[in-house]
């Protein structure tokens, strides 16, 4: 906030018309603050409270529990609020995203749960095109309880970069802003995502 | 393949990996099954919405900061100003006494009007003292935390939250697109009925509009009064009162009650 800043400079003045001037200048400014606050906060929710919903599925994906979701959410919401000021883009769905996913990975950490890049290998999937049948694939992907624990089972990045492109219908430039990646490693680690999808959906 | 498949290849790649498609069939139905998958992820994944209490908990948190903020700030403030005294003579939101006492003076002005000539000046004795709730409940919302009841941008949370706690569906329209978004809606009671207000914000002001079911008496003609510093429009159409006050300009007022009759034209 600006007030600060104006008030240090009032106190290092020494001339006797200026301090007037500023103070006056000062007590307007925290006038427009208080009614800029509770507009500051509308906009915000204007702007934000519409993904919500992508919110919550994005962390409800990565922390796979309801509780720490909602937690995460509701964290990750304030401090999107405290650096509002800071954000200037068009695109608040993936600044509120990229909060959310920081938000999840904190406490992921915490919780020692992190399954993150472990195997990122992908001599694995080498041999999967021509063996597995694509029909029993397709079949398995269609039940949604089946789709959901093999989802589950993959590590954290082969998760979020799912939800992101097939839930949120994010670009690969969107995808790499939110990740910091370039959109080439967003291409080629979908690839191992899904590949990996496929893996676990035939076992 | 998988750029293809999303579409996120350059115009050349893409071209030739379509022509070598087509001329592939191990690859095609290599990719046919790749596709397929990625449809059915689209499908099968479960999306996890928020719960409404969810979305309440987060609005109510974030209220709770801006107040607690708001609160630092104030006593951070204080103690700074506290040095100067010419500062601390200043009242920190001068325009809320100068308004009561406003109010006061017409409440007693429209009292006195309206017990001596009553009989000759009726309707527009009537307008002023609605005016004046008017204002007041203008006034009242702006005050901390008290401007909505249903707090949602979206006209589809907002009409139905209100339909069921009055006995009149208000007709709620969306005009961000337009410059004036839609912050929440609020229950007020005025003139001897219960009201609905409708809270929209253009840019820093906030515009109450005050919607309520009109009768067959119900003057329709359009009639604008200024205040306090505050605008108030009114207009009717064959459902509804409007009232819209705000202390943006007499015109801005004027394009949000076109734009308003426009979209309930529309519904």
């Amino acid at each position: 906030m600006v007030l600060p800043f104006k008030t240090k400079h009032a106190s290092e003045t020494q001339d006797s018309e200026a301090p007037r001037k500023i103070v006056k200048f000062t007590v307007v400014e925290k006038t427009q603050a208080d009614h800029a606050g509770r507009t500051d906060l509308a906009v915000f929710e204007q702007t934000m409270l519409p993904h919500l919903d992508a919110a919550h599925n994005l962390a409800r994906w990565l922390v796979r529990n309801e509780q720490d979701a909602q937690d995460i959410v509701q964290e990750a919401y304030l401090r999107a609020f405290k650096s509002f000021d800071g954000f200037r883009g068009a695109n608040g769905r993936a600044w509120l995203l990229t909060i959310v996913r920081n938000t999840s990975y904190t406490l992921l950490k915490r919780n020692h749960a992190v399954d993150l890049t472990t195997a990122f290998d992908e001599e694995v999937h080498a041999a999967g095109h021509e063996s597995v049948n694509p029909a029993m694939i397709l079949e398995r992907a269609e039940d949604a309880d089946l789709l959901r624990n093999a989802i589950d089972r993959l590590p954290a990045e082969f998760r979020e970069i799912l939800t992101l492109r097939h839930q949120e219908d994010l670009s690969y430039k969107e995808i790499g802003d939110i990740l910091k990646i370039p959109t080439g490693t967003v291409m080629s680690r979908l690839a191992r995502a899904r590949a990996r999808l496929r893996e676990y959906l035939t076992t | 393949m998988d750029g293809y498949l999303d579409g996120e290849l350059d115009p050349i790649t893409s071209q030739k990996i379509e022509q070598h498609l087509g001329d592939c069939r191990k690859c095609k139905e290599a990719y046919e099954t790749h596709a397929a998958l990625a449809h059915a992820i689209n499908r099968g994944a479960p999306y996890y919405k928020a719960s409404s209490e969810l979305h309440q908990r987060v609005q109510s948190s974030l209220r709770d900061t801006m107040a607690a903020t708001a609160a630092r700030d104030t006593v951070r403030e204080n103690h700074l100003l506290g040095a100067r005294p010419r500062a601390r003579r200043r009242p920190v939101v001068p325009e809320i006494p100068w308004t009561w006492l406003g109010l006061a003076a017409a409440i007693i002005l429209a009292a006195i009007v309206g017990s001596n000539l009553l009989p000759r000046l009726r309707q527009p004795t009537t307008d002023q003292f609605l005016a004046t709730q008017l204002i007041a409940s203008h006034v009242r919302s702006l005050m901390a935390n008290h401007l909505t009841d249903v707090a949602s941008s979206d006209q589809h949370t907002v009409k139905p939250w209100l339909d069921t706690k009055l006995d009149f569906a208000a007709p709620v329209v969306d005009l961000s697109g337009e410059g004036f978004p839609l912050i929440g809606g609020r229950l007020d009671y005025l003139d001897n009925h219960p009201v609905a207000a409708l809270v929209y914000q253009r840019r820093k002001h906030f515009i109450n509009l005050f919607v309520w079911p009109a009768t067959a008496d119900t003057n329709k003609a359009q009639k604008t009064i200024t205040r306090q510093g505050y605008n108030l429009l009114h207009w009717a159409d064959a459902d509804f009162n409007y009232w819209a006050v705000s202390d943006v300009s007499a015109r801005n007022l004027l394009t949000f009650k076109q734009l308003v009759e426009e979209q309930v034209l529309h519904r």
